[in-house]
């Protein structure tokens, strides 16, 4: 009998899909401008093909508040905003360089065996 | 309105978080419509928010952890106490088990460990919020800090009239040991509930409060380790079997948890990075 099992595969491709890991989306999402809980999700959704569920978001929020890496901006309405800290952009640049390094790295050597040039 | 399993959801998260995010969770349920996932979302995320709620004031994380983890390492020392009352000063051994005595002197030593830890663990917070509300003339938080001296020497007072009012050679009636137990856990509340009330309305910041929330932890984790050994004589201390006992053990083991809980809030606030 064959280890190798669709199914094998989709929990491989799902541990491998923890790349997008939900603080790094936020980070991501919020790099260029201050955005609200909703406008994150829609953000993240539509560029970074993630759904983010109000319960991972705002556990996501609460940690990197808390870690000073986003930081909340005054707000009249109940939709507050949030703003990458340098703290977090410093964080972001550091992981993105090393997510960089390892998608050139794969690149590289996928088009060695397999002759794939990549999208 | 709308996502009503969402919104019960978020009724499962600490106050604190509420009050900080629950708003802006709103907007975004009124915005993308909730539903049954996102409800679930919420559920599975409002544990963790207890465990390791977010330090965005970590005074305010200490105080509120210092007061729970005080109420309840109180409720379990006094089931400690009784725990005492009920065998070793009724002189309870198993026959065949010598290891009941000594565990018994380990579970004396541990509690008393346990109750000077937390005291000099809070004395330092307890002056200075006691120098405070003189210096300020706050009679109410003067009397809700001292209410841990005031209390147990009421109640000790009271006992030893209605013990001599109502004893005899043999102790009190079922009755009274019930009514003088069920005026020592109000005792040791109010003596709890004092210096908690102190905290929330002085709201002291500081140096002081990181000692008294670390030492905390020590004092929960040695009175957790009483409790351990509490659990495992009831398997050879004869009559603890029965339902008053379960009861008993239920109220220890939830007063362990949520003291356990509690005090690893409060020394993690302690503990972390400003």
């Amino acid at each position: 009998m064959s280890w190798y099992t669709p199914t094998g595969e989709s929990n491989v491709t799902d541990r491998l899909d923890r790349w997008a890991d939900p603080p790094l989306l936020v980070l991501a999402s919020l790099a260029d401008e201050p955005k609200h809980g909703y406008a994150i999700t829609q953000d993240v959704a539509e560029t970074m093909g993630v759904r983010l569920s109000a319960g991972t978001l705002y556990a996501v929020i609460a940690r990197l508040e808390a870690r000073g890496l986003i930081e909340p901006l005054e707000s009249d309405d109940r939709r507050r905003p949030y703003r990458i800290t340098m703290a977090g952009a410093e964080a972001l640049a550091r992981q993105s360089e090393r997510m960089s390094k390892v998608a050139s790295v794969a690149r590289e050597r996928l088009g060695t065996r397999l002759g794939w040039a990549g999208a | 309105m709308r996502a009503p399993l969402a919104r019960a959801a978020l009724a499962l998260y600490p106050p604190s978080w509420r009050a900080r995010y629950g708003d802006e969770v709103l907007a975004l349920l009124d915005d993308s419509g909730g539903g049954p996932a996102a409800g679930a979302s919420l559920a599975w995320h409002a544990l963790p928010a207890w465990i390791r709620p977010p330090l965005h004031d970590r005074s305010d994380r200490m105080r509120a952890s210092l007061a729970t983890a005080l109420m309840s390492w109180s409720m379990l020392t006094g089931l400690g106490l009784v725990f005492a009352q009920l065998t070793q000063l009724q002189g309870v051994n198993a026959p065949g088990h010598p290891e009941l005595r000594w565990a018994y002197a380990v579970f004396d030593v541990t509690l008393a460990i346990s109750a000077l830890v937390a005291g000099l663990g809070g004395l330092p917070l307890w002056l200075l919020m006691l120098r405070r509300a003189r210096r300020e003339q706050r009679t109410r938080d003067a009397v809700y800090l001292l209410l841990p001296v005031i209390a147990p020497v009421a109640y000790l007072a009271a006992l030893i009239v209605t013990i001599r009012l109502v004893g005899s050679a043999n102790g009190v009636s079922q009755g009274w040991f019930g009514v003088v137990t069920l005026a020592g856990f109000a005792a040791a509340a109010a003596a709890a509930a004092g210096p908690g009330l102190a905290l929330r309305r002085l709201q002291p910041r500081g140096p002081a409060l990181r000692p008294a929330a670390v030492m905390a932890m020590a004092a929960v984790a040695i009175v957790v380790a009483v409790t351990s050994l509490n659990l495992w004589a009831r398997n050879f201390a004869g009559y603890h079997d029965g339902t008053v006992s379960g009861i008993y053990l239920a109220l220890v083991v939830t007063a362990a948890t949520v003291t356990t809980v509690s005090a690893a809030r409060g020394t993690r606030a302690a503990l972390a990075q400003p």
